[in-house]
């Protein structure tokens, strides 16, 4: 045989020319064993990414991802709110230059406020940096995910499932599933049973709270639209509503998104619509209107609210799935029958 | 003749299958293995771990805390004992820790798993009964013999007796036969020398240096309750093509008994254990096959292949679960995975994978699943890696068995020690290429010790590799 190949040996651990682990070793060992913690062995054929799992992939690309890219209208925007920082930047210099020479103490006044302002935006600037890279490594980390458990890659996933327990540290109630999650990665398990450990540990109450929040404000926007009397006012609710569940469903995964972050999320959700509703036709279109004509058919402003209702629900399932750091994969991905079913009962409730 | 004999078996497999759902039967899980697979201890591991209520993340129904206990059941079957599951456990941990002696004779058990069902309308409290069939696995080698006549057996049997690789085991048993006239009277004393020296070769063959496999009939080497009787006193002849068996002679006796072992042995064996499986898994010990060599490793894939020919395999539908159960899912494992590091684990299944790939085509083809994976289902060793002369390698440490030698070093069964077993090849063919059997220690690439059985922890069961992956896979959809 042409290569190399190691030869089959063995050491008695009681030997004295042996050093092993922490024990005193002798002077020149002929040999040094290391006892390790058992890893995963990595096994089985590659499984397809499904469909609704690039989707999410897509979406994610068009938003949270998305690179900057520089275009005429980023031109514009840059040399304008340039010039306005500057003008501001005037304003505030002239209005503390005044100040001054009205009297010293207001000038002190003056300066300081202008200090705290200048801390404020520096510390906005970060919480907003700091947002969107936690965003950007969700994404990623799902996209990861996805791939390594395709492909039942152990070393991908054991790295992976450390940093998806990471995202958690800060909160005190995923203690014990982060406990197990650490013993799965340990023990010897294959690549995507490890990843299926960790969603199901980690991610699944997450889950429910998501979609526990979906509901909620489903059922708000369509009761609120079924009595509210003016058009206007529903409007401006459902899209608070809509706003509010967004970053609800945000923080509950990854944390506050901020103001770029919420931007970024939005289009990455809108993507996400768009890319699926082609999709949902099979089961909750047809649902959805069967719904709205029962209920339309009680009332005209009834059915409005359940089709706001649905609207909500909808938006809020595409924020849980390009928020989620992990792809769908124990369990199936929730539809608008699962998290608001009260919607297709002609407003009767659970 | 043959005709009728076949539809009366049909008859009563169907028969058995129509009582057993009509009582209400559990989920059938076969385990194959050969003899020395490891089929008892992983058996005796399956329900020390359901019966202790042990964490096994990957059986998902464990994981998410929905089996709330599991209880061995009485005895369903009061003509066939009950599996020793008590006393293998005590072999296992016991003081004077070692594997369970090989079986001598078919037991089985019954075990009950109560579980809630993950329904999206509430959890509901649901059973799942197991039946498991313990038997010594040299019996599995009377399956292929069901479908072969005596004339066909005797031929085959003598042309594989030419290999390069059998030759010398067979040569005092082939001198002779060669003296031997089919065609003369029959004599008791004949056929018992012939069937004695017949034997003596197939023991020999199985021993651990050679570690061959396809070796019927299995009874002649786990006689069980038939020792001595003349079921079990034939044996291969030499017989040529279309001649016809003259009446009285040596060869119609034999051929009498040949029949005479299928009708009363290999056949109620089949029926009994085989004929209604819901579910399968495959033990098979490659690491004995791989320490002899290619021609052993061949050998291993040929019995393998004719075992599994024997089953019946495909998709269930309603009917055919009433009538005539089928294997919808086969688990291939590769046992003693904890006998090498994990890093070479994936070698290990490639090479399962490659042994098995007949098996696997045909059973893809009717719809029936299949996975391979690596298994311990009680994990003798740990990991470590050892710096030795320049290299890094990856190694197990376990105590290996009294006896066992690696290296010009002998082991007395009470020290621990750090074994590099040796790298599988990246290519699975590597390893079938080549008539080497029995190679000594230097020549071989490898070299796969015995491990004693762990230490056991109180109150736990003892470590395993991916038997809950194995459970998923074989009762994971029925825990739902």
């Amino acid at each position: 045989m042409s290569e190399h190949r190691p030869r089959p040996r063995a050491f008695r651990l009681d030997d004295e020319r042996v050093a092993v682990d922490d024990a005193p070793a002798p002077a020149a060992p002929t040999a040094t064993i290391r006892s390790q913690g058992a890893a995963i062995p990595e096994t089985g054929a590659a499984e397809p990414i499904d469909e609704g799992e690039r989707a999410v992939e897509a979406a994610q690309g068009a938003g949270m991802l998305a690179r900057w890219r520089p275009r005429l209208s980023t031109l514009v925007w840059a040399g304008f709110g340039g010039l306005v920082s500057l003008g501001l930047g005037l304003w505030m210099s002239e209005l503390i230059e005044n100040l001054f020479a009205r009297a010293r103490s207001l000038g002190a006044l003056g300066a300081v406020f202008a200090a705290l302002f200048l801390v404020g935006i520096v510390g906005l600037a970060i919480r907003e940096i700091a947002a969107l890279w936690r965003q950007s490594r969700i994404a990623e980390l799902h996209a990861s995910l996805a791939r390594a458990r395709a492909s039942d890659d152990r070393d991908a996933a054991r790295a992976l499932v450390t940093r998806l327990a990471a995202l958690y540290e800060g909160r005190a109630e995923t203690a014990q599933a982060r406990a197990e999650v650490a013993e799965a990665r340990r023990a010897i398990v294959d690549g995507r049973d490890l990843i299926d450990i960790a969603e199901r540990a980690l991610l699944r109450p997450l889950d429910v709270k998501a979609q526990a929040e979906i509901a909620a404000a489903a059922r708000r926007v369509s009761m609120v639209t079924a009595i509210s009397p003016r058009a206007v006012l529903d409007m401006i609710f459902v899209v608070a509503q809509i706003v509010r569940l967004v970053r609800r469903i945000a923080e509950l995964y990854g944390g506050r998104p901020g103001f770029l972050g919420f931007v970024k999320l939005a289009r990455s959700i809108f993507a996400h619509i768009a890319i699926t509703g082609g999709m949902a036709v099979g089961d909750s279109l047809v649902q959805q209107l069967v719904g709205h004509s029962i209920a339309s058919r009680i009332s005209a402003r009834m059915g409005e609210g359940v089709l706001n209702g649905l609207l909500t629900a909808r938006v809020g399932l595409s924020a849980l799935a390009v928020c989620r750091p992990a792809p769908f994969a124990i369990d199936k991905p929730p539809g608008v029958a699962d998290v608001a079913p009260f919607l297709f009962g002609a407003g009767k409730d659970r | 003749l043959s005709v009728f004999t076949d539809l009366a078996f049909e008859a009563s497999v169907a028969a058995r299958s129509l009582a057993d759902y009509l009582s209400g039967g559990g989920l059938r899980l076969g385990v194959t293995g050969l003899s020395r697979a490891g089929k008892t201890v992983f058996i005796t591991a399956l329900i020390d771990n359901l019966l202790a209520g042990a964490k096994l993340p990957v059986l998902r129904a464990s994981a998410e805390g929905r089996i709330a206990r599991a209880h061995l059941e009485p005895q369903p079957d009061d003509a066939v004992p009950r599996f020793a599951y008590e006393e293998h456990l005590a072999a296992l941990s016991g003081p004077d820790r070692h594997w369970p002696q090989s079986t001598r004779r078919i037991s089985q058990l019954r075990l009950t798993i109560e579980f809630e069902r993950a329904a999206r309308w509430g959890a509901k409290a649901s059973e799942l009964t197991l039946d498991i069939v313990d038997y010594p696995g040299e019996w599995l080698l009377d399956l292929p013999l069901l479908d072969k006549s005596y004339a066909q057996w005797s031929r085959e049997t003598i042309e594989a007796s030419e290999g390069k690789a059998r030759a010398p085991l067979a040569a005092p048993w082939r001198a002779f036969l060669a003296g031997l006239d089919p065609a003369a009277k029959a004599e008791e004393d004949a056929a018992r020398a012939a069937s004695e020296l017949f034997t003596a070769y197939l023991r020999k063959a199985r021993d651990d240096v050679y570690a061959l496999s396809t070796l019927p009939p299995g009874r002649f080497l786990m006689p069980g309750d038939l020792e001595g009787s003349p079921a079990l006193t034939f044996a291969p002849l030499p017989l040529s093509e279309g001649q016809p068996i003259a009446p009285h002679s040596l060869a119609a006796m034999m051929e009498r008994r040949y029949e005479a072992y299928k009708t009363h042995v290999a056949r109620p064996f089949f029926r009994d254990c085989f004929a209604r499986l819901d579910r399968q898994i495959v033990l098979v010990d490659a690491l004995g096959a791989l320490n002899s060599g290619p021609a052993a490793l061949r050998d291993l894939e040929n019995a393998l292949d004719g075992v599994m020919r024997a089953f019946r395999v495909g998709r269930a539908s309603w009917l055919g679960s009433v009538f005539r159960p089928r294997v919808e899912r086969i688990l291939f494992a590769a046992t003693k995975a904890d006998h090498l590091h994990h890093v070479s684990h994936d070698r290990l299944e490639a090479i399962l994978r490659a042994l098995t790939t007949r098996a696997i085509a045909r059973a893809e083809g009717v719809g029936a699943e299949i996975d391979v994976i690596a298994l311990a289902a009680v994990r003798a060793t740990r990991e470590a890696e050892i710096r030795h002369a320049g290299e890094t390698l990856q190694a197990i440490v376990g105590v290996p068995e009294k006896g066992e030698r690696l290296g010009g070093q002998v082991f007395d069964g009470v020290a621990e020690a750090a074994v590099f077993p040796g790298e599988l090849p990246e290519d699975p063919q590597a390893v079938f290429a080549g008539e080497a059997i029995a190679l000594p220690e230097a020549d071989n690439d490898w070299r796969f010790l015995r491990f004693r059985p762990p230490i056991a922890a109180r109150d736990a069961p003892a470590p395993h590799i991916r038997l809950d992956r194995a459970l998923q896979f074989l009762i994971g959809d029925k825990l739902k």
